[in-house]
Parts: structure tokens; C-alpha cells; sequence
């Protein structure tokens, strides 16, 4: 299976789940930035959660598919149609041979994921398939795509070629039923649970209350590798350097001027900015969707919490994982 | 149980063992024997350690630690058990000296554009400088920043200058810098404000490498000052 890009729309690069084992080398963790949409528009298809995808950011790719493909898509920033007709989301799709695919608006977020049976096949770099820009390696060749690209899809597994025959056909084909993102998504969407980071007591009573009451903003110079939070400025009560440490993404620094920074996938591996708080696993792919001018109030929990939420996330995508197998398998 | 160590939870898949507050030579050697001694006996589940100036992270699969035969209530207990039960003595934390690796650079000129500023700021000849940089014994505290990026201390204190008050918009791959008391070299064209004083004609990080940083934590470096042509002939070689 195989597509050529027409046009590759504003930001659009194959990411999978990212490049965990070179922490200490200082190669970011990279990868998807809603890893919620990347898994479920793989296990739509079948493929394993780690499987490359492309990630749209906004509207405005078109590509044309070069064979039959199964491919599933997943995420709020922009719908995938057909002569108009848009393709429903988050379930496996059957689209034929010279089908030309575009990317329209969808004003919910900023990135959408597009799957394809057996995952996009660019080569392995240090144990990940995730483009990282900044260093230009990984994904495609270490870049974005471009117009004229060609993108093969690798090996379909014996689970993507039974979901493939139950919907070849000389048209666009779907399947009635879709992977349960509504289980694990939250009602309030502008609300993002946090839990206080190592430094978290270096900041005055007066500013936690704000960071836990205020609205904050989402700055226009915002990208994969952090967002500019604009709001009420953070104060200080300890005024110690800070060691540089490990950072991780979800983490919410505060600069020298008082403003809060949050990391996101291409983030530095250490950072020498106090941390105020980590954001909980589980809403970090709500962030990812966030766009400049976007607004969003911040709720602690405990770590505890935090832990239970996760756990409860990844038993609940084994479960839908196993649920598609078993209608196939 | 009584933990010695001051562990702190970084998020649902990592913690954080603090040392201490301050860049030394012994903290480094704890650091570096903690981040040995877990890669040579990982956890299950572990899946990556990031050494810092005092403090070690340890990253894991939450899922695979609750999981294990590691005893606590969630993962973070479980991990917190598992780091408080090293045994480090002092021995192993100040005794294995690693080899010293020799870094070409071509100090000066187009190559390092803030040498005579360095030199100046100290009251020293541009020659001076390349001396007390190339004699010092450094060692690699950490690498952060962008890949491959090694923070060094042990430089000749002489030499300690404040960052440039603007940082420039592009440094080259090997530019060799100064920022306060320590030394190190840009191993991408990025962003950066530290005074560079040289060039180094080696790759520090290269994702084709199997050992993508040429540096790591804990690593002795000296520098060696190398001529022009020789820069060139290096740096063709690669």
C-alpha cells in the first residue's frame, strides 16, 4: 500500500510513539504528540499501538492512494474526504486505488493521525520511527513531507489483512462500529489535571492559587517542543539556581520573567527552570490539541491519582485492542 | 523503611534521585555509579536513566513495574524500594576513573570568533588561553540541550566567562564554548550564547552511530589544539 503526496499540508511528519532509550544522550523523546489518537487509529486497523503514522497539524494535505488501503484515522485537526465526502473517523476504512484524500478543516484541535495497515515504513532510527526536526533525523529522511512524496506502508500482519477483506470493494468502505474513543475522552476538555512538581514550593501561596484558579493561555510561539502559557505572572518565594535535571513532556517550567512554559513531545531531555507541575499522563493528549489563544484551567491531583488514571487509560486500550482481534481473529 | 536516598516522582513513568545542590566532583562519582549500577541490574520495566549534574532519573513502564515481584502499592513505591536497596559503597563511587578521550580543536580565528574577547576579559595572550583550556583534565557532568550535547566542568578557572549577554542565532556543529565555569561543545547547529573559543572537526552526536554521542556522563576529556589544515584533514576524514 502506497501514497503520493499532492500536497503536504502545513506541518505534516510520520511519528510513532517515540525514542525512549537515548534519554541520556540527550535525544528527545519525540514521537506523536496526542498518543491517544495515534493508538486508537492503530488498533482500528489492527496494527500494533507503535506503528508509524502521519501527523497532520491543521488542515490543507492531500495525498492520492497508489493501491487499495485500509487506513484509519484519528484526532481534531482536520476531517479526511473523498470528492467531499468526508470519511468517518476512528474505524477501519477501505479506500480504493487512485482515491485522492484531503484534509479539511476541523476547528475541535490542531493534529489528526492517518494509520495504514502494517504501518508507514521509514527506517528505524536509534529504535523509533519518529521524526526529529530540530536534529533532522528519523521519519522521513529527518524532514517534513513534501509535495511528491511517496510513503509505503510495511508487511500487513494476519489481523490487517482479515480487517482488509471484510471491506475490499470498488468503492469507499467502512465499518459500522468505531474504537471507543468516548470512553476515555473528558466531558471538560479545558480543564488539565496536574500534580505538583519537585519545585512546587518554591512559588508563592498567592500564585499556586492562581495557577489552580486563572485561565491560561496558550502563546502564539507554541510547537512540538513546548507552549508559552500567558496568564498571571508566577512568583517566586525561593530564588535558589536550579540544577539542570530530567524534564519529560507534561512538565511545567517557570521562566525568569514568570511565565510557565509546558513541554511537550520534542522537548529537552534536562532543564535548569524550577518546575511547578507535572501534567497527569492521561491529559497530556488533550493538550496536544490545544492551539494558540486556546484557553484552560488547571486541577491538582496526587500522584497517586495520576498513577491510577494511567493504568486504568492502558487496561482500557488493551481491552479495545483485544475487542477489535476478536472480531477478526 | 527509612529511605536515605531523597527519591522524588518526575511523572506517572519516572523518578528522580536527588544528590544534592551542587556541581562536584564526588556527587558526579555517585551519580555515575547509581547510573552504572542500574544498567548493568535494570528493574523490570526500566527503560532508561538520565544522569544530570546531582541527580539520576530513572524512567520505566508503569505496567510492567506493578507487574513485577517489586514490593510497594503503585509503581512509584515500587521503583522507590527497588533504588533505596542499592548499595553503592565508596569505593565503587570514586574508584573506576574512566580513560581520558583527546578533542582536536582548532582554536581562534573564523573558528572560534570570541577567543581575543576571552583572552581580553582575563588579561591573557590568545596563546595563554589555548594553554589553560588544553592542560585541563575536564570532566563530562552531564549531556542535556540538544542531542549529544556534553556540559563539562574541571576547565582552569582562569577561564570562567560570562555567556554572551546575546546569544547567537546559529552556533556551528563542534563549536567548542565557555558559559561561567565550564566548558563544551555544540554538537548541532543550534541557538546558543556561550563564548566560543574553537572547533572541534569531530562529530559529537551522530544518529547513524550505534553510540550516537560521542560523550557521556562521567567521561574525562582533554583538549588538544590542532591547526587548520589538520582541522581540514580531520574533518574530511569524517
Amino acid at each position: 500500500m502506497r501514497i503520493t503526496f499532492i500536497k503536504p499540508g502545513l506541518l505534516t511528519t510520520v511519528q510513532d510513539l517515540g525514542r525512549h532509550g537515548y534519554l541520556s544522550q540527550a535525544v528527545p523523546v519525540s514521537g506523536v504528540m496526542d498518543t491517544l489518537s495515534a493508538r486508537l487509529a492503530n488498533i482500528a486497523i489492527g496494527n500494533d499501538e507503535n506503528a508509524a503514522v502521519l501527523e497532520f497539524t491543521y488542515s490543507g494535505a492531500t495525498f492520492r492512494a497508489d493501491d487499495d488501503m485500509l487506513i484509519a484515522y484519528s484526532g481534531e485537526g482536520a476531517c479526511l474526504s473523498i470528492n467531499n465526502k468526508i470519511l468517518p473517523s476512528d474505524r477501519p476504512v477501505f479506500i480504493p486505488q487512485n482515491s485522492v484524500v484531503k484534509s479539511t478543516g476541523n476547528a475541535l484541535g490542531i493534529r489528526t493521525y492517518l494509520a495504514v495497515a502494517g504501518g508507514w515504513d521509514v527506517p528505524e532510527v536509534l529504535g523509533s520511527r519518529s521524526t526529529y526536526l530540530p536534529a533532522a533525523f528519523g521519519g522521513l529522511q529527518g524532514r517534513a513531507i513534501h509535495a511528491g512524496d511517496v510513503l509505503n506502508a510495511c508487511e500487513p500482519s494476519e489481523l490487517n489483512l482479515k480487517i482488509f477483506e471484510s471491506l475490499v470493494s470498488s468503492k469507499v468502505h467502512h465499518q459500522p462500529w468505531l474504537v471507543g474513543k468516548g470512553l476515555l475522552s473528558k466531558a471538560q476538555r479545558s480543564v488539565i489535571r496536574i500534580m505538583p512538581a519537585a519545585e512546587f514550593r518554591w512559588f508563592s501561596g498567592s500564585s499556586i492559587a492562581d495557577l489552580l484558579t486563572e485561565p491560561f493561555t496558550i502563546g502564539l510561539e507554541s510547537d512540538r517542543m513546548g507552549y508559552h502559557m500567558e496568564g498571571r505572572k508566577i512568583q517566586r518565594v525561593r530564588h535558589d539556581e536550579l540544577l539542570s535535571t530530567a524534564v519529560a513532556p507534561g512538565t511545567i517550567q517557570v521562566t525568569g520573567n514568570g511565565s510557565m512554559i509546558l513541554l511537550m513531545a520534542d522537548c529537552q531531555t534536562t532543564g535548569g527552570y524550577p518546575r511547578i507541575a507535572q501534567v497527569a499522563a492521561v491529559d497530556l493528549p488533550l493538550c496536544s490539541q490545544l492551539k494558540p489563544g486556546d484557553a484552560v484551567y488547571f486541577e491538582a491531583i496526587s500522584r497517586i491519582e495520576a498513577e491510577m488514571l494511567y493504568i486504568e487509560r492502558e487496561y482500557l486500550l488493551k481491552e479495545i485492542a483485544a475487542s477489535v482481534r476478536a472480531k477478526f481473529l | 523503611m527509612l529511605s536515605p536516598l531523597h527519591i522524588y516522582s518526575l511523572n506517572e513513568s519516572a523518578v528522580t534521585i536527588k544528590f544534592g545542590d551542587i556541581i562536584s566532583e564526588d556527587i558526579l562519582a555517585v551519580v555515575t555509579a547509581y547510573d552504572q549500577y542500574l544498567n548493568a541490574k535494570p528493574f523490570q520495566g526500566m527503560t532508561a536513566t538520565v544522569p544530570a549534574y546531582a541527580s539520576l532519573s530513572v524512567f520505566y513502564d508503569p505496567l510492567k513495574v506493578i507487574e513485577s515481584d517489586l514490593v510497594g502499592v503503585d509503581a512509584f513505591e515500587r521503583v522507590q524500594q527497588y533504588l533505596s536497596a542499592i548499595k553503592i559503597d565508596n569505593n565503587t563511587a570514586s574508584g573506576s576513573k574512566s580513560d581520558i578521550i583527546t578533542i582536536p580543536v582548532c582554536y581562534g580565528g573564523d573558528l572560534g570568533p570570541d577567543l581575543n574577547d576571552v583572552a581580553m576579559l582575563h588579561d591573557l595572550s590568545t596563546y595563554e588561553v589555548i594553554k589553560l583550556h588544553t592542560q585541563a583534565i575536564c570532566t563530562v557532568y552531564m549531556i542535556g540541550f540538544v542531542p549529544g550535547f556534553a556540559y563539562m566542568g574541571g576547565m582552569n578557572k582562569r577561564l570562567a566567562s560570562p555567556r554572551k549577554s546575546t546569544p547567537r542565532k546559529a552556533v556551528p556543529a563542534g563549536a567548542v564554548g565557555i558559559a561561567g565555569e565550564q566548558t563544551g561543545i555544540y554538537p548541532l547547529q543550534t541557538p546558543g550564547g556561550w563564548q566560543l573559543i574553537g572547533q572541534t572537526p569531530l562529530k559529537m552526536f551522530d544518529a547513524s552511530r550505534k553510540q550516537p554521542s560521542l560523550l557521556k556522563a562521567g567521561d574525562r576529556v582533554q583538549f588538544k589544539s590542532v591547526s587548520i589544515e589538520e582541522f581540514n584533514q580531520l574533518k574530511g576524514g569524517n
